[in-house]
């Protein structure tokens, strides 16, 4: 299949030639030349080039629309890194524009393989290729006047003072677009406008020099001031126009953040709650499955729901919950874990987390009732309580070569410098585990 | 034995009458059916004004209040439980939710809530509680003890009147409730009597409704959730 038409970013100029090259299949140096040659007949390739450079979309621009496309993942990205809201869309899809961008850009297709080392010094050179085509034709007009011919200085400084404004106003096209995708406050705004006036400047003096080249100083100026007013008087009536315009526009991007967002949302309630809703109507006759796929549902809808994207994966807090819901999803019973204050994941925690799993586990099986988790992590100590309202068991009475608690619970605590306590009676069982603080972690 | 005349004389009634406000029907029909016979159920609503109205209308003992609702000035229960005080209602409020988020419990028992508990309990639980909360006490989940120790910290402060910090005691009964233990094996565990924990769960929760220390806030609008 053929590529689509994308303007690439590693142009010399605009990057039209390259793109096309990419899209026909054909080497970039028959493109240019083709171009070349075309100019030559009455500056039709100039003129293919300017269209093809206004309407046909950078890469960039076409993986930004893609993410928007796409937008969930994109949205839910921004939001993730802690963006505000407001600002985040813009800012995720300028994000996956990049990265896309950066795959089509190291990735050229097919036979274009072999001209990367080429292309990369061209980028890396690229404003020098511009300055340097600027000053050989500069030194080519002085040889050309030097060996005599006459040229007519008044007719063709005006045309390439012209001709700078133009290109200073136009480069603008690529810039504005993607300052907007990078970057909705637009950092480099200031300059764009700059950029824009220079141009108009360039453009007007160039105009009005070439049209008053013999003409006096006062009709100069005369016509300076009716054309400024000519612009004035335009931008006065397109104004309320394009206040509009760029009003809707605004409207427009708001609405389709709600829509990603909707979108979103309605994409993960129908992977995950109607999918257990379902699942919970095929099994209504079998009472744990129920209650098992209810938790492990509340629990999935809960993480995405609330989760604090700032949350320490790797935090005893957050380890007891995940193991929590694994037992849960083990047994059926409800363990539900309260934790006040938290501490990083050492070996030593990570002991007692699983010291701490050993007698969730325990609860689970053997009181086959609800489980309380309780986690307080001190300045000093970190406790871990598991308590359940079982029948409980007469910690004496259980055989010797059972390991379960002696092991994995009492020994492993010890080991690692902590202590472990186990209570039994009518009410229920608790399983106290104590481990002193040894490293700083912050809370 | 007239069940109106027990609970004007303010002891423990038999029959505690109670609005359920949830914008939820099937949850209002379930919960009205997990409800125990002692407990009468004299209405429901499903928004903040028909809460208003209901509530001022029957003036029940206890209201069961949702924290999310729709209706009013987006406030949910805690808005609800600032326009009946301003009416000067009676009714106390429990708090029920499937919300963990720190900032909605925190909200609604600052507003004036007596206890909040998850909407996963069981139907003797919350009878239970809701006789509790009729009774004057606090009820109070593992979560939202949980949640009080994290907010007030775990270390103990001398002076039993201090706002901001909780006493060497309450602080044991808070861990203790933590930890799953009701509030007869609290009692039993620190050789004290129900009622004196009863008493220090409620010096508990005026701490968590007059404390005007910042972070109380602060520390609930940072935890999305425990």
């Amino acid at each position: 299949m053929r590529p689509p038409l994308l303007r690439s970013s590693d142009g010399v100029i605009a990057g039209v030639c390259a793109g096309l090259a990419v899209h026909l299949g054909i080497k970039r140096s028959w493109v240019r030349i083709g171009m070349a040659v075309l100019t030559l007949a009455s500056g039709a390739g100039i003129l293919l080039y300017a269209w093809l450079w206004i309407f046909v979309p950078t890469a960039a621009d076409r993986a930004a629309e893609a993410g928007r496309q796409t937008g969930p993942a994109a949205f839910m990205h921004g939001v993730g890194t802690g963006t505000l809201p407001d600002g985040a869309p813009a800012g995720a899809s300028g994000q996956t524009a990049r990265i896309l961008g950066d795959r089509l850009h190291s990735d050229p297709v097919g036979p274009l393989d072999a001209d990367t080392w080429r292309e990369r010094t061209l980028r890396a050179g690229r404003r020098e290729v511009l300055v340097g085509t600027a000053l050989l034709l500069a030194a080519a007009v002085l040889v050309v006047q030097l060996l005599g011919v006459q040229l007519d200085w008044g007719f063709f400084v005006p045309i390439a003072v012209v001709v700078a404004g133009a290109a200073l106003a136009w480069s603008q096209l690529d810039e504005v677009r993607r300052a907007r995708m990078m970057n909705r406050a637009g950092a480099g705004r200031a300059g764009g406008t700059l950029r824009l006036v220079a141009g108009i400047v360039l453009v007007v003096t160039g105009v009005l020099v070439a049209l008053s080249s013999n003409g006096s100083w006062t009709l100069t100026m005369a016509t300076l001031v009716a054309v400024l007013a000519v612009l004035a008087g335009v931008g006065l009536v397109l104004a309320p126009w394009g206040l509009k315009f760029w009003r809707d526009l605004e409207t427009e991007r708001a609405a389709r953040v709600r829509e990603t967002e909707r979108a979103e949302i309605a994409a993960h309630l129908h992977d995950s709650v109607l999918q257990t809703l379902a699942l919970i109507q095929n099994r209504a006759d079998s009472e744990t499955d129920v209650l098992r796929l209810a938790r492990a549902q509340e629990r999935e809808l809960r993480q995405w729901l609330f989760a604090d994207p700032g949350r320490d994966p790797g935090s005893l807090a957050e380890r007891l919950r995940v193991m929590a819901g694994e037992i849960e999803d083990l047994y059926g019973h409800p363990v539900a874990v309260v934790a006040v204050g938290d501490a990083v994941l050492g070996p030593a925690e990570d002991a007692l987390a699983q010291a701490a799993r050993e007698a969730m586990l325990n609860a689970a099986k053997h009181a086959g009732v609800a489980v309380s988790v309780y986690l307080e992590a001190g300045p000093d100590t970190v406790e871990v309580f598991v308590r359940d309202r079982g029948s409980g068991f007469d910690p004496a009475a259980v055989p010797a070569d059972r390991a379960g608690i002696r092991e994995s619970i009492h020994s492993r605590m010890l080991r690692h410098g902590g202590s472990s306590e186990l209570r039994s009676d009518g009410d229920g069982t608790e399983v106290r585990l104590r481990l002193p603080r040894t490293t700083e972690s912050p809370v | 034995m007239d069940s109106e005349t027990v609970a004007q004389d303010g002891a423990a009634p038999t029959t505690v009458s109670v609005v359920i406000v949830d914008d939820h029907g099937i949850f209002r029909s379930g919960l009205r059916a997990a409800l125990g016979p002692v407990i009468r159920v004299l209405g429901e609503a499903a928004t903040v004004e028909e809460a208003e109205t209901i509530i001022g209308a029957t003036e029940p003992d206890v209201v069961l209040l949702d924290v999310h609702l729709p209706g009013g000035l987006g406030g949910g229960g805690a808005e609800v439980i600032h326009r009946c005080a301003r009416r000067g209602t009676r009714s106390r409020f429990l708090a029920l939710s499937v919300s963990d988020s720190a900032e909605d419990v925190v909200a609604v028992i600052r507003a004036g809530a007596r206890g909040y508990v998850t909407k996963t309990i069981s139907g003797p639980e919350i009878t239970d509680a809701v006789r509790r909360i009729a009774s004057g006490d606090a009820v109070f989940s593992p979560r939202l003890a949980g949640f009080v120790l994290d907010a007030f910290g775990t270390a103990a402060v001398a002076v039993d009147d201090e706002l901001d910090r909780l006493s060497a005691r309450e602080l044991e009964v808070m861990r203790l409730i933590a930890r799953g233990y009701s509030y007869k094996e609290t009692a039993k565990e620190l050789f004290i009597s129900v009622k004196t924990i009863e008493t220090h769960v409620s010096a508990v929760l005026r701490k968590l409704q007059l404390s005007s220390r910042h972070e109380l806030t602060r520390w609930a609008t940072e935890r999305k959730l425990l």
